[in-house]
C-alpha cells in the first residue's frame, strides 16, 4: 500500500485511507472539517469576478444535512450559480486557494455526500432551466440543477416524458447522472445516467467542456456515475419519449427467494416495461409489474403470468391470515402489515391520478408515497448491488441483518440493464461479474416513531456493507461516510487508477473531497 | 389575532417537495426564500429577522401545503412568523394593508339564506355580483361584512381584535351555506365555523349544469388557488371530475396543485409584476393551446390581460 505524505494544512490527496476501517470496523468514517485557511482570499477573488458568496449562517444552515440526516456539516459559504461560467470561476479560484467545493443538487444522498464539511457549497438547483426540447430528435437539453419533476412538468406540456429517473421528484438531473439513478424501468432502459447523450461539464480546474460519446468521450465516461469527482455537470442533453399512462399489476409472495426468481425471469425475458419488488419485512412481498401499452400487458398475460408464482391480493391475504392465525405471537407484525396496506394502497389509487385503471404521472404517485411512508428526518438505506447469480443470497443475507436490527423494514429490489461494458460502470454501482443485468436491493428500516442511536444505525449499515465485501458485490452508495469501504470493495488496483485520474483532473483535490477521494 | 396552533418549523424534514409548486421558487430559484429554506434556517438557529425577506416573499397561495409529506401547516406557520416579525419591525413593507381590521359598530344581522362573501373585487363589480347572486338562487344574499379587512390583516400577520372576528362570524352562524369568493378566507372560516357548509365561488358555480356544459377542451379554467389548497383533499377530486366530464384544461400541475397567479396576494395588490404574477401566468400558459380563459378570481383577469390577448371571462358569465 502506498502512502503519500501530506503537508500540514493541505488537503490530503487521498481521503480513502487504506486503513480507514482498521481497528474501527464498525464505526463510520466521518470526514474532518476543513480548517478555513485561504477562505477570505477565495471569497474576495469570487466577489471581484461578480460571484455572490452567501456567508450568513442562516443561509448556510439550510444545507447542514442531507436526506440521510445522520451526517452534519456547515459550509463556509454558499454559491448559487446561474451559469457554467459561475461554476468555472468558483473552481478556478478554489484550485488557487485550496478551498474544497461541494456540489449539491436535491441533497438526497444518505451518507453525507452532499454535505459540506467546511469550504464552499455549490447549490446547483439554481441552474434549473429547460433549454431546448427537440421533438424531432426526441431529446431535451436542460440545466443540470433542475429537479426531475420540474423537467417532467415542462416536457408534459408537449406530451413528452423523460426516460428514467429515481422515484423521487426532488432529485436533480445532475445529481442523478453523477451517481447512476435507478427506476423501475431500469431493467429495460439501464440506469438513469444511460439516457444522457451529451453534457456540459466544468472540470475541477474550471474548463467548460462539451462532451458526449463522440466528443471528449473520456470525460463523458468519467463524469457519468463519477460521483462528482471529475467535474460539475451543468447542462445535459437526454433522450425523451412520448408520455404514457401505465397499468400497474401487483403479485404477492411470502417467500423472498421465489419473488426474486420471478423478478429475474421478468427482467431476463423482458416480460414487462417496469418491474420491481417492494416488501413489508419479508412477510408480505410485492412484485410489481407495469406496462406502457395494452399490447404489452396482453403479451405478459399470455406468455408469462402463468409462469409466475405470485398470488392476487385476496388469495394472498387469506394465506397471510391463516399464517398469523397459526402464529398468534406474531400478531403485532400482522397488524402492522394490515395497517400499512390500509394506508398505502389508497395512495397508489388516488382517483385524480387514475385514468381508466391506469396511473397518470406515476412518478408523482410513487414519489409522494415514498416521502409519506418511507421518508423522515433520518433515512438509513444501505444497499447491495449484485450480479444475477449472487443476488438472491445477497438479499437473503441482508434481510437477516434487517430482521436482527429492526422490527419493521422494507426491501426494494430492482433489475438494471447493463448497456455495454462502458468505462462509466467501472467503480460504480455496477457490480463485477454482472453481464446483461445487475440487481440492486435497498434495505430500509422504518425509523418513524422510534429513536435509534447513530451508532446502532451505523452498525446496521456496516453489517449490510460487510456482506458486499464478503460476496464481492457493489453498492449504490459507497461515498461519504461509507467511503471506508471503497478500497475493500473495489480493490487497490482500481482505486489507485481512479485516484491517479482524479489527481490529474483535480490537482488540488478540491472538488467533492468528502465523497470518494 | 386568532392564530390556530401551528406545527412548528421543527417538523420540516427538508425533502424539498414544497419547492416544486412554489411560485417564489419558480421566480427566484432561491431555496432560502421558500418554506423549506425558512424552516431549515430556523432549525439552524436563525431568527425571524434573519429570514424576514423569505417571510415577506411568501404570497400565501398554499400550493406547498398539499405537497408536504409531514402535513405541515405551512401557511399558518408563515402567518405566525409574520406576526412575530411584526413585533420587531421598524417599518412595514409597502404592500402591507394601510388600515388594520377594526371592530364594526352597527346592528348585528342574522343571515338565513345562502350567503355570498363577495370580497372587494366582486363587490365593486356590481353587475357581476348581481349575476352571481342570481346563479346562486333566489334566496341568496350578499353579506354586507365579507371579512376582507380581517383577511388582509391576518395575511400580514397583524393583530385582529377578537371582537372584530366575532362581529364578522355572528351573522354567519345562522346563515345557510356560505359561498366564499376570496379563497384565503376559507381556511379561517373552516376553523371559526367548523360545521358550516362552505364552498368556493368556482365550486358553487361549477355545480350549475349550464356552466359546466359550456366548458370544453379548448378552454383553460383557472382555479382560485387559495381556497382550493385550503380544502385540497375534497376539491382536487371535484375539479378532476369537472375535467373528466368536460375535457377542460385546468391550471393544475402534475401533482394536481393549482398553479397560482398570485394576483390575490397582498403583495400583488401593490405591484403584480413584483409579486411574480406575470411569470406565473406565463408558466400557466406555457405550451398550451387555448382559445378562452375562464377565471374564478377577478384579480386573475388583470394578470392574464398583461400577458395574453386570449379572451378572458369570469365563470359567472358562462351561464
Amino acid at each position: 500500500m502506498k502512502f503519500t505524505s501530506v503537508e500540514k494544512g493541505c488537503i490530503p490527496p487521498c481521503n480513502v485511507a487504506p486503513n480507514s476501517l482498521m481497528g474501527v470496523p464498525r464505526v463510520q468514517t466521518n470526514p474532518s472539517r476543513w480548517h478555513g485557511d485561504g477562505w477570505q482570499g477565495f471569497v474576495e477573488e469570487l466577489k471581484s469576478k461578480g460571484v455572490v458568496v452567501r456567508e450568513e449562517k442562516w443561509e448556510r444552515s439550510i444545507f447542514v444535512t442531507d436526506a440521510g440526516g445522520l451526517a452534519f456539516g456547515l459550509p463556509h459559504g454558499v454559491v448559487r450559480p446561474s451559469s457554467s461560467e459561475d461554476v468555472s470561476k468558483v473552481l478556478i479560484a478554489a484550485q488557487t486557494h485550496l478551498v474544497p467545493v461541494i456540489t449539491r443538487g436535491g441533497g438526497l444522498s444518505s451518507e453525507g455526500e452532499a454535505i459540506a464539511f467546511g469550504g464552499l457549497l455549490l447549490d446547483m438547483t439554481s441552474m434549473n432551466r429547460v433549454l431546448e426540447v427537440d421533438r424531432e430528435n426526441m431529446t431535451v437539453r436542460t440545466e443540470a440543477g433542475i429537479f426531475w419533476h420540474q423537467l417532467a412538468e415542462v416536457l408534459r406540456r408537449d406530451g413528452l416524458d423523460y426516460l428514467s429517473a429515481p422515484l423521487n421528484m426532488t432529485s436533480t438531473v445532475g445529481g442523478v447522472l453523477g451517481v447512476g439513478g435507478i427506476d423501475i424501468n431500469s431493467p429495460r432502459l439501464g440506469c438513469s445516467a444511460d439516457q444522457a447523450l451529451a453534457l456540459r461539464v466544468v472540470t475541477p480546474t474550471g474548463e467548460i467542456v462539451e462532451c458526449s460519446g463522440s466528443e471528449n468521450s473520456d470525460l463523458f465516461e468519467r463524469v457519468l456515475l463519477g460521483y462528482g469527482q471529475f467535474g460539475v455537470i451543468t447542462e445535459a442533453t437526454m433522450k425523451i419519449r412520448p408520455f404514457t399512462h401505465i397499468k400497474m399489476r401487483y403479485l404477492y409472495y411470502s417467500s423472498l427467494r421465489t419473488a426474486i426468481e420471478d423478478l429475474q425471469l421478468i427482467v431476463r425475458e423482458d416480460a414487462s416495461d417496469y418491474s420491481g419488488i417492494l416488501t413489508v419485512m419479508d412477510s408480505a412481498i410485492n412484485l410489481l409489474v407495469a406496462f406502457d401499452s395494452d399490447g404489452r400487458e396482453q403479451e405478459f398475460d399470455a406468455r408469462w403470468r402463468s409462469r409466475l408464482r405470485g398470488h392476487g391480493e385476496v388469495s394472498f391475504g387469506v394465506r397471510l391470515a391463516l399464517y398469523y392465525a397459526l402464529h398468534p405471537w406474531r400478531i403485532k407484525e400482522a397488524l402492522y402489515i394490515v395497517d400499512r396496506r390500509m394506508k398505502m394502497v389508497p395512495e397508489f389509487f388516488r382517483p385524480e391520478f387514475m385514468r381508466e385503471g391506469k396511473i397518470e404521472d406515476r412518478t408523482v404517485v410513487f414519489s409522494r408515497a415514498v416521502w409519506k411512508f418511507w421518508g423522515g428526518r433520518q433515512m438509513v438505506i444501505p444497499d447491495l448491488s449484485a450480479s444475477a447469480e449472487k443476488f438472491i443470497e445477497a438479499v437473503e443475507r441482508g434481510n437477516a441483518v434487517c430482521r436482527k436490527y429492526f422490527r419493521y423494514y422494507t426491501l426494494y429490489c430492482v433489475g438494471i440493464k447493463k448497456m455495454e461494458d462502458l468505462p462509466r460502470y467501472e467503480m460504480s454501482c455496477m457490480p463485477p461479474g454482472a453481464t446483461d443485468f445487475a440487481y440492486g436491493c435497498e434495505f430500509e428500516p422504518m425509523l418513524k416513531d422510534k429513536d435509534y442511536s447513530r451508532d446502532y444505525l451505523q452498525s446496521f449499515k456496516n453489517e449490510i456493507y460487510d456482506i458486499g465485501v464478503d460476496m464481492g458485490l457493489s453498492y449504490y452508495r459507497f461515498g461519504g461516510m461509507m467511503k471506508g469501504y471503497i478500497r475493500r470493495i473495489f480493490g487497490d488496483e482500481m482505486v489507485d487508477r481512479h485516484l491517479e485520474m482524479k489527481r490529474k483532473a483535480d490537482p488540488a483535490m478540491i472538488l467533492n473531497p468528502d465523497v470518494i477521494f | 389575532m386568532m392564530l390556530k396552533p401551528v406545527m412548528c418549523h421543527e417538523v420540516c424534514i427538508g425533502c424539498s417537495c414544497c419547492l416544486l409548486s412554489c411560485p417564489v421558487w419558480n421566480r427566484t430559484r432561491d431555496r432560502s426564500l421558500t418554506a423549506q429554506g425558512r424552516n431549515k434556517a430556523l432549525q439552524g438557529g436563525a431568527t425571524v429577522e434573519d429570514i424576514s425577506n423569505a417571510i415577506d416573499s411568501c404570497i400565501l397561495c398554499g400550493a406547498c401545503e398539499p405537497n408536504c409529506p409531514e402535513g405541515n401547516d405551512i401557511v399558518g406557520l408563515t402567518i405566525e412568523q409574520r406576526g412575530l416579525l411584526n413585533m420587531t419591525r421598524k417599518g412595514y413593507p409597502s404592500w402591507y394593508p394601510a388600515t388594520e381590521a377594526k371592530p364594526t359598530k352597527g346592528v348585528r344581522l342574522q343571515y338565513k339564506e345562502v350567503t355570498l362573501l363577495a370580497g372587494n373585487a366582486l363587490k365593486n363589480d356590481k353587475d357581476l355580483c348581481e349575476a352571481v347572486l342570481k346563479l346562486l338562487g333566489n334566496k341568496s344574499i350578499t353579506a354586507s361584512d365579507d371579512g376582507s379587512d380581517i383577511l388582509r390583516s391576518m395575511e400580514a400577520g397583524l393583530q385582529v381584535d377578537k371582537s372584530r372576528i366575532d362581529d364578522f362570524i355572528y351573522p354567519l352562524n345562522s346563515a345557510g351555506p356560505l359561498v366564499v369568493a376570496e379563497g384565503g378566507l376559507r381556511r379561517h372560516l373552516k376553523e371559526w365555523l367548523p360545521d358550516k357548509k362552505i364552498a368556493g365561488l368556482g365550486e358553487a358555480l361549477l355545480s350549475i349544469d349550464s356552466i359546466r356544459r359550456s366548458l370544453g377542451p379548448d378552454d383553460l379554467y383557472v382555479i382560485e388557488c387559495r381556497g382550493f389548497h385550503s380544502d385540497y383533499a375534497r376539491l382536487v377530486r371535484f375539479y378532476d371530475r369537472v375535467r373528466l366530464e368536460t375535457g377542460v384544461q385546468l391550471n393544475l400541475d402534475l401533482q394536481r396543485i393549482a398553479i397560482p397567479t398570485g394576483a390575490s396576494s397582498i403583495q400583488a395588490s401593490e405591484d403584480l409584476e413584483a409579486a411574480g404574477c406575470i411569470e406565473q401566468v406565463k408558466w400557466i400558459l406555457y405550451g398550451r393551446k387555448v382559445s378562452r380563459i375562464i377565471v374564478e378570481n377577478l384579480a386573475d383577469i388583470d394578470a392574464f390581460r398583461r400577458v395574453t390577448d386570449i379572451p378572458l371571462v369570469h365563470v359567472a358569465l358562462l351561464a
